[in-house]
């Protein structure tokens, strides 16, 4: 049978197919990729029909083919890869055969890489889904990280079509956003520093949220509003007791009580989720009739 | 209002109220029975509604309409409807007779007064099959623990805020440790994964 095994894992590791959607009114968020423009170009370089993929950051991932050929597709960010230890370009589609080793280390841009292959990956359907959700504990791989000296099957399962990714943006503009649920009882003073303030990301970025350097401080002397909790969606923009702004990711909590200033456009998450920590990010609020606007002229 | 250019969010309080629960629950399963098309997630939270769509295949402005003209004829009467069970559980959490302390009152008139409560399913929320349950009148009211315990086993019957919760899953906790069940709730290999749900009845049964 032929497999995939895993010679370093990087301290995020794991398995992710498009999610799992439906669940949030059982307490499970959908999970997925956490830039699903870099996952959807990976399969359209399998010619639109690949597997699940993995989803790499924070380190050196190695792992061999052993039992027979596969092709494979890496994408999102830029990152280093290599086969056999001979360097390959990055986006690629490579073909990995038996004792073939695939090496992918971060490289000049992005923190989260995807690999995908032309085949299904041997792990169970939870709910409906291949992704991992590592705050749940479910799906992908026993619901954990991938480790080193993991082995992963490759299955007979159908393969879906890839989707078409995001609508492409500039990778230098500012953030998009929608005004968030609670930004109307935030004071005005707050939400103009969102708006028209600077921060950096922070290193405390993983799939359930991406804390941003707040600079000036300014969310440090928010008050606590006693919000009765509601459902969270990823790219929210929660701000925390202290003050610390927090973006939730595809493995957020499903509810939320903290306020939420904003909701981050979701053509633009992926971009965020592959910024760097420290590097500098802004916000541009724009109004929902824009938006659909914009998509409409994009899509004829 | 907009969550994001993805989601729809309709809210019937800011506060925690029965009443705003009740049209909440009436209006998820409104949405459920006549569904609007291209929303493709419908989530009942404590007092709000949030429907998540697809904007490829309706635009917000159709669908508040569509959600508007679904609003018109909620009966939160509907609520009244849920399932009802009987979970078996051992009241002897270690948090018991601080709860009892902090109401004046000694453990067993505490449980008396606590299963006097006829507990509605608020909302699942929080982690998997999490659910929010309630709610006690204002003389059973106590707050949350000041210091968090970081871990809780599946099956965790907790109080505070006026609510009874439930745990399915390993889970962090700032509230009070009441007891435990052996119902579990949320089964991932299971569908679907959770059985009781928000609007559903729960009545405790000891057991020793």
């Amino acid at each position: 049978m032929t497999s995939l095994k895993i010679i370093a894992a990087p301290p995020l590791a794991t398995i992710q197919d498009q999610g799992r959607f439906g669940m949030l009114k059982f307490g499970v968020s959908a999970s997925g990729p956490l830039d699903r423009a870099g996952f959807a170009r990976a399969g359209k370089l399998l010619d639109g029909l690949a597997g699940a993929a993995l989803e790499l950051a924070g380190g050196r991932f190695a792992a061999k083919i052993t039992g027979g050929t596969v092709r494979a597709a890496c994408s999102g960010g830029n990152f280093a890869l290599s086969v056999n230890g001979k360097p390959r370009s990055w986006s690629s589609r490579i073909v990995l055969r038996d004792g073939d080793q695939l090496e992918i280390v971060p490289g000049k841009q992005g923190n989260f890489a995807y690999v995908r292959f032309d085949r299904e990956l041997d792990v169970p359907l939870v709910m409906g889904s291949r992704s991992t959700n590592l705050i749940a504990g479910l799906g992908g791989f026993d619901g954990r990280n991938l480790k080193t000296g993991d082995t992963i099957g490759f299955a007979k399962a159908a393969l879906a079509g890839v989707k078409s990714g995001s609508n492409p943006r500039p990778d230098d503009g500012p953030i998009r956003f929608i005004w968030g649920i609670h930004a109307d009882i935030l004071p005005k003073d707050l939400r103009s520093a969102f708006a028209e303030g600077r921060f950096t990301v922070s290193a405390q970025i993983d799939r359930m949220g991406l804390r941003l350097n707040d600079e000036t401080g300014v969310f440090a002397r928010i008050e606590a509003l006693h919000l009765v909790s509601d459902a969270v969606v990823p790219g929210d923009v929660q701000i925390l007791g202290d003050g610390t702004p927090v973006i939730l990711m595809r493995d957020h909590q499903p509810t939320g009580g903290y306020p939420r200033i904003a909701t981050i456009v979701s053509d633009d998450l992926s971009r965020l989720a592959q910024m760097r920590p420290g590097t500098g990010v802004r916000f541009e609020p724009i109004s929902l009739e824009r938006l659909e606007r914009e998509r409409g002229r994009a899509s004829k | 209002m907009p969550l994001g250019d993805e989601g729809l969010l309709v809210r019937f309080a800011q506060t925690l109220d029965d009443c705003a629960n009740r049209r909440a629950i009436a209006f998820a399963r409104r949405l459920h029975d006549e569904p609007i098309p291209g929303v493709c997630e419908v989530v009942p939270n404590l007092v709000s509604v949030l429907l998540r769509y697809q904007p490829e295949s309706i635009t917000f402005q159709k669908l508040a309409g569509e959600v508007r003209l679904r609003l018109l004829a909620v009966d939160e009467t509907d609520s009244q409807a849920g399932r009802h069970w009987d979970l078996p559980a051992r009241f002897d959490g270690p948090d018991l007779a601080e709860v009892a302390g902090l109401l004046e009152l000694d453990v067993a008139t505490f449980l008396k007064a606590h299963a006097k409560t006829n507990l509605r399913v608020l909302a699942v929320g929080f982690a998997p099959g999490f659910l929010y349950c309630g709610m006690h009148p204002a003389n059973l009211v106590v707050p949350r623990r000041k210091a968090l315990r970081s871990r809780v086993p599946a099956g965790t019957i907790l109080f505070a805020a006026g609510q009874t919760a439930i745990t399915a899953t390993e889970v962090p906790t700032g509230w009070h440790v009441i007891g435990h069940t052996d119902f579990a709730n949320f089964d991932p290999l299971a569908n679907p994964p959770v059985r009781i749900v928000a609007g559903d009845h729960i009545r405790f049964v000891s057991v020793r």
